[in-house]
């Protein structure tokens, strides 16, 4: 590890760390505006250079080019280096416009930082300053070409590290621009980075912009709970309204950056104009009410469902977007009370599936995000990890560009933004690929495996045996059995119900084939982890609960963050059952249907407004500090009330947790409403939790709550005896339900800001299905399920797998139709219209 | 709408190509001969040709000066701005030839005949000041030589003339 001396002060640093990095571990922060560490180092602004004094290097030189070496002394301060940053300042300054009042950067800018701190005060220049027109980049990035002082980084961000190829730099000279080549909407849905990236104010957030300062801003350290993955963030509020969500580094989980969904995704916590109303006043039978007569009303109300048909006769039902606190607080309530649930799950195939995923992760295969990039060879199965987890589909490319073949078996017609070879399969084929696959890249070992992989081998091989392999295949298994740090990602929507320890048994299989294999796992939601671990044993989900609703056992439902009716399958079902009840409670902070329907209702706090943990698909444990108190927020929201009170208007909302807690009532009388704190029943229901202090008590990246060592899942004989004997009728269509970015979650349907770039649903089909049945690409169909029909434009390729529909649970249209899960249907229940 | 025929010879051109992206230029040029210049439609349909975005391919399009991305006179008059030129007076021969098609730099005279721009080191510096019609390369240039080679371009529609 090299030593060296930077401004009088030793440093010893790993090697290839680069000097303007060394100098930033003292504290020393050179100013820079190309190089920046996720992007690597170009030498092309000149801002950062430093003068060498002693070592192998002499002289002035630029800092993000050249590495730490022993025996290296480094100034930054010396004359001579402080004169050539300031005349670089001055030079990049030469052209950029002198208007800080009206740019939405000032303020957070790393231009008038560096201009400040190089020193130059007095523009020198006379002569006339370059201009350029505008482009429109869509809903979210605001271009502002004449402060560009051609860094390179959006277009290294945008094309080399996220892999679009719709922005990049024009012209050449004083002429350089970065843009498109047409007006349009940027088609990276990473394209929010280049707000955070752009050392100046070329791109802004459009969502934001001339609504705040920087120095105005209310900020937090927060999570993204949008999917599984747990990114981390900077959320920032101003007068009881999030105004903008920013990246925040986590080294293992997110990097640098968020996807767009992660980024812009808040506007749902916003009430008021310009958002769908975010239901902010308590309300009994739909009538708004105080807080106090809402919770004291449902408490009784229970209280007596209670009384009359045992306490049994009340459920409740949590969902993957609680906080790992409601979900803790379900739970103890459930237990104490003797409630029915908590559910989280909306049908046992979800249930079995994130539970085997969460049981099939062990603390040795388990990689993070960061691992993912590393990976040398990278097996996706049953997973489409742009739509359901976006910052995933990131992590791959980074292991791509290191020329890690990527491979992809899946159903869908899968994209990623790298080079990656896809094996269309329904989801009964997927792990027949994958263990044809690994299985040929360690079979030569195989002998010396020992006992506990036995049975697995022999069951690959027979498999192997039985059917021919795709072409490209046997290539690809080679391919494999020379790399040293396979990955697998394995997603656990579309597929069947082993999969997910199918695909833990391979990753074992591959570590016993000597190999550094690592798995990572998508889940549906943030809280889906949470929910697995404290599901217990009786196997019971949503889907339970409506046919206990409907056989009259449950009399009451009491919902925290959760909207069956976004989810379940069978709206006419759901909502005859949901009839039956006596009494529906519900909290949350969408205004979604259950919420509508509910007899009384409590409003719940946000992400940005409450703390929350949330474990992600990993098993990490992080935490979302509250940014504000949240209300109604004052721009974009109404006229503040004219009666005087001492309340935040709109400020009438509780952490899920503690209104469940308040409207559960308290029968052990010790602990009064008052009495209870998430850092003494989260450890009750979790043991895990012993000692680990909520917020900031927490470990920065996050302790892993996973098992020391899982072993063989050995739940593959299920697979194959299910994949045998195969559907009823093998001429129907198999209708798989997915997630896309935008425009399939409860966020997007209550976030205008998502709903900007969400494109309109389409059902693909593979091109022979479509042939065969007299469809074109572009055809609009309708399909007609046991509970009616609804209308969708197809989209024909053929690398959508034969023999299902891959239809997105887009909130546009209504497609809970579904008798049952996965649903089926025959060709001639598809008409073009 | 590039013509089929066209279509025909650039999809050749680039299936003899080891990486198709490696003909990008010689696909613009090929489009330039027939059409004068790279119009948004020729430059959407040559980078589909091509496997790029039209992005990508105007970020090349637009870093070389021989390619145009607005229309061109049917002779482009490129005049030598870099030293040895400059040195020798290119100033002059930019205002000459200016104030004789009544043009300033970059722009097409009436007639649609003639457009003037600059043009970097074309290493005829033993023979500053020089400039470029088109593929042809003029030195030592003087208001009478300009004189001659203009009237020549003028009257011939099909020039081929030499220095
Ligand atoms: S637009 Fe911003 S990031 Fe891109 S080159 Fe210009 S200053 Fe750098
Ligand atoms: S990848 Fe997932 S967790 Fe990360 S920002 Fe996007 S939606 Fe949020
Ligand atoms: S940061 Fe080193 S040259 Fe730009």
């Amino acid at each position: 590890m090299p030593r060296l001396i930077i401004d009088e002060r030793e440093i010893e640093v790993p090697e290839g760390t680069k000097v303007i990095d060394a100098a930033q571990r003292l504290g020393i922060v050179i100013p820079r505006f190309c190089y920046h560490e996720a992007l690597g180092s170009v030498g092309a602004c000149r801002m950062c250079a430093v003068k060498f004094l002693q070592g192998p290097f002499k002289g002035v030189q630029m800092s993000c080019m050249i590495d730490a070496r022993d025996g290296m002394v480094v100034s930054t301060t010396d004359e001579e280096a402080v004169l050539f940053r300031k005349r670089v300042i001055e030079l990049l300054m030469m052209n950029h416009p002198l208007d800080c009042p009206v740019c939405d950067e000032g303020g957070q800018c790393l231009l008038q930082d560096e201009t400040v701190s190089g020193g130059h005060g007095r523009r020198r220049f006379r002569g006339p300053k370059r201009t350029y027109r505008d482009q429109y980049l869509g809903p979210y990035i605001k271009h502002e070409m004449n402060r560009c002082i051609h860094c390179y980084r959006c277009a290294r961000f945008y094309q080399e590290f996220a892999g679009y190829r719709d922005l990049g730099p024009l012209r050449i000279g004083d002429r350089m621009y970065f843009g498109r080549f047409s007006d349009g909407s940027l088609e990276s849905p990473f394209s929010g980075n280049l707000v955070d990236i752009c050392p100046t104010g070329v791109y802004t957030d459009t969502t934001a912009r001339f609504k705040l300062r920087r120095w105005e801003l209310e900020r937090s350290p927060s999570l993204c709970n949008q999917c599984s993955l747990g990114c981390n963030t900077a959320a920032n509020a101003h007068h009881r309204g999030v105004m903008r969500v920013e990246a925040r580094f986590n080294s293992e989980v997110n990097g640098y950056f968020l996807c767009d969904a992660g980024r812009f995704g808040f506007s749902y916590s916003n009430g008021g104009t310009g958002h769908r109303e975010r239901p902010l006043s308590p309300r009994i039978a739909g009538a708004p009410a105080s807080a106090h007569a809402a919770l004291t009303a449902a408490r009784e109300a229970l209280d007596n469902i209670a009384a009359k048909y045992g306490p049994r006769a009340i459920a409740a039902a949590g969902s993957h977007r609680n906080s790992f606190e409601s979900q803790c607080m379900l739970d103890l309530i459930c237990r104490t009370r003797d409630w029915r649930g908590p559910v989280f799950f909306w049908g046992p195939e979800d249930r079995r599936k994130t539970l085997s995923a969460v049981e099939g992760l062990d603390g040795e295969i388990a990689v993070s995000m960061r691992e993912i990039e590393k990976a040398d060879f990278v097996i996706v199965v049953g997973a489409d990890p742009l739509n359901e987890a976006p910052m995933g589909a990131l992590a791959l490319r980074q292991a791509a560009r290191k020329n890690a073949p990527v491979v992809t078996i899946d159903p869908r017609p899968i994209f990623l933004p790298c080079g990656f070879e896809h094996f269309p399969a329904a989801p009964e084929k997927i792990e027949r690929y994958l263990g044809m696959l690994v299985w040929k890249a360690v079979e030569k070992d195989a002998a010396r495996f020992g006992k506990d992989a036995e049975e697995f081998c022999r069951y690959l091989a027979a498999e192997c045996e039985s059917c021919e392999p795709p072409a490209a295949m046997a290539r690809l298994s080679q391919l494999l059995a020379s790399c040293s740090r396979p990955a697998i990602i394995c997603g656990t929507d579309v597929t069947l119900q082993t999969t997910p320890a199918f695909a833990a048994d391979c990753v074992r299989l591959l570590r016993l084939a000597g190999k550094q294999a690592g798995l990572f796992f998508l889940l549906p939601g943030a809280g889906s982890f949470g929910s697995a671990l404290l599901s217990g044993t009786d196997d019971k989900t949503f889907a339970d609960l409506v046919e206990d609703i409907e056989a009259g056992r449950v009399r009451a439902l009491v919902v925290g963050e959760s909207d069956p009716f976004h989810h379940y399958p069978d709206r006419a079902r759901l909502e005859s059952a949901m009839s039956k009840l006596e009494l529906l409670v519900a909290i949350d902070y969408f205004p979604s249907e259950t919420v509508r329907r509910a007899s009384f209702f409590y409003p719940s706090s946000t992400i940005f407004e409450t703390g929350s943990t949330y474990i992600n698909q990993e098993g990490r444990v992080q935490f979302a500090h509250p940014v504000h108190c949240g209300g109604v927020p004052i721009r974009g929201g109404e006229h503040p009330p004219r009666v005087y009170s001492d309340l935040v208007p709109g400020g009438d909302h509780l952490p899920a947790w503690k209104a469940l807690w308040q409207i559960a009532g308290t029968p052990d009388k010790d602990a009064g409403p008052g009495g209870i704190s998430p850092e003494k029943f989260i450890p009750a229901a979790l043991p895990a939790f012993d000692g680990l202090k909520a917020g900031h008590g927490y470990p920065v990246d996050g302790p892993r709550l996973l098992t020391a060592k899982a072993g063989f899942q050995g739940k593959w004989e299920r697979a194959s005896a299910d994949a045998r004997t195969g559907p009823e009728n093998p001429e129907a269509f198999e209708l798989l339900m997915v997630e896309w970015m935008f425009g399939t979650s409860e966020f997007s349907a209550w976030s205008d800001s998502l709903d900007a770039a969400a494109a309109a649903p389409h059902m693909s089909m593979n091109s022979k299905d479509a042939a065969r049945i007299g469809l074109c690409d572009g055809d609009t169909v309708s399909v007609e399920l046991d509970g009616g029909a609804f209308e969708i434009v197809v989209s024909v390729s053929d690398r959508t797998a034969e023999g299902v529909l891959v239809i997105p649970r887009h909130h546009s249209f209504e497609w809970r139709k579904m008798k049952d899960s996965p649903a089926r249907v025959s060709a001639e229940k598809i008409r073009k219209i | 709408m590039l013509p089929d025929e066209l279509k025909f010879k650039l999809r050749e051109m680039i299936a003899g190509a080891e990486s198709p992206r490696e003909k990008a230029i010689d696909v613009m040029f090929a489009i330039q001969e027939l059409q004068g210049w790279m119009s948004d439609e020729a430059m959407v349909e040559a980078a589909e040709l091509l496997g790029m975005t039209p992005l990508e391919l105007e970020e090349l399009a637009t870093f070389y000066d021989y390619i145009y991305r607005s229309p061109v006179g049917r002779y482009v008059i490129k005049v030598c701005d870099s030293t040895v030129c400059w040195l020798q007076g290119h100033q002059r021969v930019i205002d000459y030839i200016s104030s004789r098609l009544s043009i300033p730099m970059g722009g097409t005279s009436a007639d649609g005949l003639f457009t003037l721009l600059p043009v970097c080191c074309i290493g005829y510096c033993d023979r500053a000041p020089a400039m470029v019609v088109n593929n042809r390369v003029f030195g030592n240039l003087t208001p009478e030589k300009i004189d001659r080679v203009l009237t020549q371009l003028a009257e011939k529609a099909d020039f081929s003339g030499s220095e």
